[in-house]
């Protein structure tokens, strides 16, 4: 049965200085549904003030291993230019994002997308590009009102942080050599803990 | 996107195995797109649909205390930390998704009671303290193999993983310090968090599998990169960091063998009863039943919200098209 909605690709800006993020993805029936949809499982925590998704169908995708091996060489489409928004990811490191927003360029074709991204963004490497036309992007209302309501209360709840819960307990060396079923107290506590 | 997945009868599949190994060795990321082996694929989606199953089941034990929570911070907590399984549930099918099964056929499997999850949560919550051993000891157990998965070499599984522990760290402190502060108070405080240790400690350790040696997917596994250590070497990192603690508290391990051991460094612990973790893993749980009725009703009972939805969207679809 065939009752999946579709796709959409969520990007995440954690503040005003940051690229907008690719953090993953959610199935919504809406443009509107994916937006709030993305911003209840992406930003439940501190540091988001906007918000994008795509439907992962107009996502134009391609790895730096799939550029060394197919020829993505863009085809007169006859369409018109339009802006497309170029994301690229250029670490291995561990992350929990994937590609970054670099900017726009102009092309009448995913493929010319690429060509021009590649060209325009050459300050590092990259491992990976994401090409989406800039104009089937949803955002976010960018007001302040908006900003504060979907995103200032997750700041309050400081309980969500591991920092917020200290504990105690006496050194762990006590209890080496003993054996496990020893139900003795303990009444010391260790500041280092 | 084009994906290839290779098969031993491609015949190039020798080489491009030999660059697929290369680039694990070297520490880069698979990417969807990328090329792979077919039972790279396959490890992975057994792999990740079971974990965003157990996230999803997760949630069962742990929502049934929310309205019993004995103080409204408590209850935020447990309300916060619910979400978050739920969070990273979506955050699971997303990276089993990029390796083209669909959501749905992985919910289906669910509801149909095919898939596994993990069987730590065929176990009961029968009190309050329950849910701080449950932060501390399964979330504890749970961290530790996440922290390892996150170094991964599959990327979308690997940065699921590293978004969910920087979470799962908040359950953990939050468990650990609900234990802690039952430890330290009134005797029948004391008394219900050593009955919660004594009923999840064994469960907790069944969490990272069959030993070593009964575990037949670790080599492959190990060699592509999916799993960085061992089951065995997870279970020995999550008790050499908690039984000291839970000692510190005053409390005790329902383990007569458990011992300190000086040469290596490492808190050794007595058989565990497989016998009882297989019949769990076969559905024979205390609780399979009742969990998997409960994800059946809630997907039932949420039919009209997705169809709500679904009219709300035809609805604005209809308009766009008349303007």
């Amino acid at each position: 049965m065939d009752t999946e909605w579709p796709r959409w690709e969520v990007f995440k800006q954690d503040t005003p200085n940051k690229p907008h993020q690719a953090v993953g993805s959610v199935h919504a029936a809406d443009p509107q549904h994916a937006l709030l949809t993305a911003r209840n499982v992406f930003a439940r925590r501190p540091q988001a003030v906007s918000m994008w998704v795509v439907r992962a169908e107009d996502v134009f995708s391609v790895t730096k291993e799939e550029l060394l091996e197919a020829n993505h060489e863009p085809q007169a489409t006859g369409h018109k230019p339009q802006a497309f928004a170029a994301f690229r990811k250029t670490s291995h490191k561990r992350s929990m994002t994937f590609v970054d927003y670099v900017g726009e360029v102009e092309a009448a074709s995913p493929e010319e997308a690429l060509q021009k991204a590649q060209a325009t963004f050459t300050d590092a490497e990259a491992l990976a590009w994401w090409l989406v036309p800039a104009a089937k992007i949803v955002k976010s209302d960018p007001s302040p009102e908006t900003i504060e309501s979907w995103f200032a209360p997750a700041k309050d709840k400081t309980y969500k942080q591991q920092q917020y819960y200290a504990t105690v307990g006496s050194h762990v060396s006590k209890h080496k050599g003993g054996r496990g079923v020893e139900d003795e107290r303990s009444g010391e506590e260790c500041a280092s803990c | 996107m084009p994906v290839k997945y290779g098969v031993p009868s491609d015949p190039d599949y020798n080489e491009r195995l030999a660059e697929f190994e290369a680039r694990i060795h070297r520490g880069e990321k698979i990417e969807p797109g990328d090329w792979m082996p077919e039972e790279y694929r396959r490890q992975l989606i057994r792999m990740i649909s079971q974990h965003a199953h157990s996230e999803v089941v997760g949630m069962l034990p742990e929502g049934a205390w929310i309205t019993r929570a004995p103080t409204l911070k408590r209850k935020m907590i447990l309300v916060a930390k619910v979400q978050d399984e739920a969070g990273h549930g979506q955050y699971l099918y997303h990276a089993a998704e990029t390796l083209g099964v669909s959501r749905e056929a992985m919910l289906e499997a669910l509801l149909a009671g095919k898939a596994k999850y993990s069987s730590i949560f065929n176990y009961p919550t029968l009190t309050w303290a329950d849910i701080g051993t449950i932060g501390w000891l399964v979330d504890g157990a749970a961290i530790k193999n996440q922290t390892m998965l996150a170094a991964c070499s599959y990327g979308p599984y690997s940065r699921a993983m590293v978004r969910i522990c920087a979470e799962e760290t908040f359950h953990h402190k939050q468990g650990k310090e609900m234990v802690l502060l039952y430890a330290k108070g009134t005797p029948k405080q004391r008394q219900m968090a050593q009955d919660a240790i004594n009923r999840w400690w064994w469960p907790a350790l069944m969490m990272m599998g069959p030993h070593d040696k009964d575990s037949p997917n670790t080599e492959i596994l190990t060699r592509w990169g999916i799993k960085t250590k061992s089951n065995d070497t997870v279970r020995q990192e999550f008790i050499n960091e908690h039984a000291p603690e839970i000692l510190e508290a005053g409390l005790t391990i329902p383990d007569p063998e458990l011992r300190y051991d000086e040469k290596s460094g490492n808190w050794l612990h007595g058989p565990i009863n497989w016998d009882e973790f297989w019949q769990v893993v076969g559905g024979n749980g205390p609780m399979n039943k009742e969990r998997l009725e409960a994800r059946r009703r809630a997907h039932a009972e949420g039919a009209w919200v997705r169809e709500a939805l679904e009219a709300y969207a035809a609805k604005q679809h209809k308009t766009a098209v008349a303007v």
